[in-house]
C-alpha cells in the first residue's frame, strides 16, 4: 500500500488553512497546520513532510524567509509551493530565488491547487 | 565548588541605568543617542510619556536597530494615545514587513484608540493595507468589529480582503451577518475560496449554540 | 440546569481561537478534555452557552476570562524533570557552545522563573552536576525568582512530596535528597547552590537589576500573561541576557508569537531562542 504521503499547510488565517486542508484532504494526502514561519520550521523539525504550501505574507517569519531557512538545512530538498495574493512577475520570481518550486497567486482553485501538488510529488517518485 | 549562589545580582552599568520617567520629565534628547543600548533603554521609559509619541514616531521611522525598533513599538503602544495609534496606522503602507506586522500586534491592544483611524483604512486605496486593516480587527476587543466587516463586505471588490474580513467573521459572526454573507456569496459566485469561507460562516451561525 | 454540550462548530471555532491567542493546538483526541473545562467556564461565568461565553471570552476588555479560561486549559503542576528534553539541550548543546565563548574566570549564569516551588531550578543544578562534564571548569550560578515570597520559601526549605520527584532517576533521589516525615529534602549542598529572590516580572524597574545572564528560562509563564505584556516580558529578556545568551520556553511556548528579537535555534534536543550575538 502507498504510504500517505504528508503536507504542511502554513497560512496566517484559519479559514485559508482549512480549505486548503479540504482540497488536499480530499486528494488523499495528510495534512499539518501551522500559522507562521517559525511554527512551520518548528514542525518541520519535528516530522518528515513531502511537501509545503506556504503563504508568504505571514508575521513573525513570512514565507521567503521560511523557504530559505530551509534551504539552508541539510537533507533532501522538499518541494514547496508559495501562495501569495501578489501576481507579478517580480514576486514569483522572488519566490523561485527562496526556493519555490512553484507560485500560486491566492484564492487557489481546487481542482488547480490538487493538480500542482500531484504534479510536485510525482516528480519526486 | 563549581556551583555557587549568587545572592547580588549584577548591577546595572551607569550608562544603562534609566531615570525613572516623572511627571513632565520626558526626556526625548536620548533617543537620538549614539549608543543603541541608551536609545533602547530610553524608549522603554519614554512608554509612560504621551508626550513623547511624535519624537517616538520620528524614532520609527528612523531607527535602524531592530532591537531599538522593538523597544519603540512597545513604547507607543504603552502610551495608549490616538496620536500613536494614528502613527502606528500609517506604518501599513511601509515596505518594511516586519514595521508592518509589528504595528498592526500593538494596534490591536488599542481598541478605542484604533476606532478612530480603523474606518479610513477599511477603505483605502491599496488592497494590501485593507487586508492589514482586516488583520487588527481579528483580535481587536471592540464591539463594533462585526459591523466594520459587514459594511467592507457589502461593497469591496476585492477577492482576498473580502475573503479576509470572511476569516475574522467566521469567529464574531452574529445574526447579523447572514444576510451580508449572502449577498457577498451571490457578488462572488463561481469563487471556491469565497463560497468556502462564506458557507463556514453560515454554517456556524446556523449550528451555534 | 440544563444540559450544556459544545457542538463540533463551536469547538472548531473555539479550537481556532484559542491557537491563535495561545499557540496550544488541541488535537480532536482532546475533544473532551476541552469541552468539559469549556462546560465548566460557561457555567462559572454564568453564560447561557457556548455562543454566549464566547462573545464575551472575545470581546471582554479586560481580558480576565482568557486568563481564567487558560488556567483551566493547561497543566499546572511543577515536578523535578519536568519537560527535561530542555535540560538534555542545556548540558548537551547550550552549555557547551556557550562554554567555548567564555573567559577564564567568566562564571556561566542561570535565571529560572517563575521558581515555585524550586523543583525547575534544583533539577538544572541536578543536571549540571551529573550531566555537563565540563562543569569542573566553570562557576555557574543558578538564580530563580518568583513574585510569591510563600512559595519562595518554600523552594528554599526544599521539601518535596512523593509526586514532585517521581520522575527522578533513583540514583539521583537517593544521592541528592533524605527522607524525612513530610517528604523528600534536598540535600543542603543544592539548597546552598540556588539563589531564590523576589521579582515581578511585569515591573520593568524590578526586572532592571537582572543583567548579564547566560540562560533563562521561562517556562509556561507567558501563556498566562495578555499580549501586550507577553511583549513586555519578551523585551525584559532580551535585556537579561547577554549577547548570545539563550531563553528556553514551555513545550506549547513560542517566541515567534511574542517577540522577533530572538532568533530561533533549533538543537537535536529542543528548539530554543538566542539573542543575536552581535549588537545589543
Amino acid at each position: 500500500m502507498k504510504a500517505v504521503k504528508h503536507i504542511l499547510v502554513v497560512d496566517d488565517a484559519a479559514t485559508v488553512r482549512m480549505y486548503h486542508r479540504t482540497i488536499l484532504e480530499e486528494a488523499g494526502y495528510a495534512v499539518t497546520e501551522a500559522a507562521n514561519g517559525v511554527e512551520a520550521l518548528e514542525k518541520a523539525a519535528g516530522a518528515a513532510f513531502d511537501l509545503y504550501l506556504v503563504d508568504v505574507n505571514m508575521p513573525h517569519m513570512d514565507g521567503y524567509a521560511f523557504l530559505r531557512a530551509l534551504r539552508g538545512q541539510d537533507g533532501p530538498q522538499v518541494p514547496a509551493i508559495m501562495a501569495s495574493t501578489e501576481a507579478a512577475d517580480s514576486d514569483c520570481r522572488r519566490a523561485f530565488e527562496a526556493g519555490a518550486n512553484h507560485y500560486l497567486v491566492k484564492p487557489a482553485r481546487p481542482q488547480q491547487l490538487a493538480r500542482i501538488v500531484g504534479l510536485l510529488l510525482g516528480e519526486r517518485a | 565548588m563549581p556551583l555557587i549562589k549568587h545572592i547580588a545580582t549584577a548591577s546595572v552599568p551607569p550608562a544603562l541605568a534609566p531615570a525613572p520617567a516623572s511627571a513632565g520629565q520626558c526626556d526625548t534628547a536620548l533617543l537620538d543617542a549614539p549608543d543603541a543600548a541608551v536609545r533602547r533603554a530610553a524608549a522603554h521609559v519614554l512608554g509612560d510619556c504621551p508626550e513623547a509619541v511624535p519624537a517616538l514616531l520620528r524614532a520609527l521611522e528612523q531607527e535602524v536597530e531592530q532591537p531599538v525598533r522593538s523597544a519603540v513599538l512597545a513604547a507607543l503602544g504603552r502610551t495608549g494615545s490616538e496620536e500613536a495609534a494614528a502613527g502606528l496606522a500609517s506604518c501599513l503602507r511601509s515596505e518594511d514587513a516586519w514595521l508592518r506586522n509589528a504595528a498592526i500586534e500593538v494596534l490591536r491592544g488599542l481598541p478605542a484608540q484604533v476606532a478612530t483611524v480603523i474606518a479610513h483604512l477599511l477603505v483605502d486605496w491599496d488592497r494590501d493595507v485593507r487586508i492589514l486593516a482586516v488583520g487588527i480587527l481579528d483580535t481587536l476587543r471592540h464591539d463594533c468589529v462585526e459591523e466594520w466587516l459587514l459594511q467592507l463586505i457589502e461593497a469591496d471588490p476585492d477577492v482576498n480582503v473580502c475573503g479576509a474580513a470572511l476569516d475574522v467573521l467566521a469567529e464574531v459572526a452574529t445574526g447579523a451577518a447572514r444576510a451580508p454573507v449572502e449577498r457577498l456569496l451571490e457578488r462572488f459566485r463561481g469563487e471556491p475560496y469565497i463560497a468556502f469561507a462564506g458557507e463556514l460562516v453560515l454554517g456556524r451561525l446556523a449550528r451555534s449554540r | 440546569m440544563t444540559e450544556t454540550a459544545i457542538s463540533d462548530d463551536d469547538f472548531q471555532r473555539f479550537r481556532e481561537y484559542f491557537y491563535r491567542r495561545s499557540g496550544i493546538q488541541f488535537e480532536p483526541s482532546k475533544r473532551y478534555f476541552v469541552d468539559k473545562r469549556l462546560v465548566d467556564r460557561i457555567h462559572a461565568t454564568g453564560s447561557t452557552g457556548f455562543r454566549d461565553y464566547f462573545a464575551m471570552l472575545r470581546f471582554q476588555a479586560s481580558g480576565a476570562e482568557w486568563q481564567a479560561l487558560v488556567n483551566e486549559m493547561t497543566v499546572n503542576e511543577t515536578y523535578f524533570m519536568r519537560e527535561d528534553y530542555q535540560f538534555e539541550c542545556l548540558v548537551q548543546s547550550i552549555l557547551p557552545e556557550l562554554a567555548a565563548r567564555k573567559r577564564r574566570g567568566e562564571p556561566l549564569r542561570i535565571w529560572v522563573m517563575p521558581s515555585s516551588s524550586g523543583e525547575e531550578a534544583y533539577t538544572i543544578a541536578i543536571y549540571l552536576l551529573e550531566r555537563w562534564p565540563q562543569l569542573a571548569d566553570f562557576d555557574v550560578e543558578i538564580v530563580s525568582s518568583d513574585i510569591d515570597t510563600r512559595i519562595l520559601a518554600q523552594a528554599q526549605a526544599g521539601l518535596y512530596s512523593q509526586r514532585a520527584v517521581q520522575q527522578l532517576p533513583a540514583a539521583w533521589l537517593q544521592k541528592y535528597f533524605k527522607r524525612e516525615d513530610g517528604g523528600w529534602r534536598i540535600c543542603q549542598m543544592l539548597r546552598d547552590a540556588v539563589a531564590f529572590t523576589r521579582v515581578n516580572l511585569n515591573d520593568p524597574r524590578e526586572v532592571d537589576a537582572y543583567r548579564g545572564f547566560d540562560v533563562v528560562f521561562c517556562r509556561n509563564l507567558l501563556i498566562y500573561f495578555d499580549d501586550a505584556s507577553r511583549r513586555q516580558a519578551a523585551e525584559s529578556f532580551f535585556d537579561v541576557l547577554r549577547p548570545g545568551g539563550f531563553i528556553c520556553l514551555g513545550h506549547s511556548e513560542s517566541m515567534s508569537r511574542i517577540s522577533s528579537l530572538f532568533r530561533v535555534r533549533k538543537f537535536p534536543q529542543a528548539i530554543v531562542y538566542q539573542k543575536p550575538l552581535e549588537g545589543l
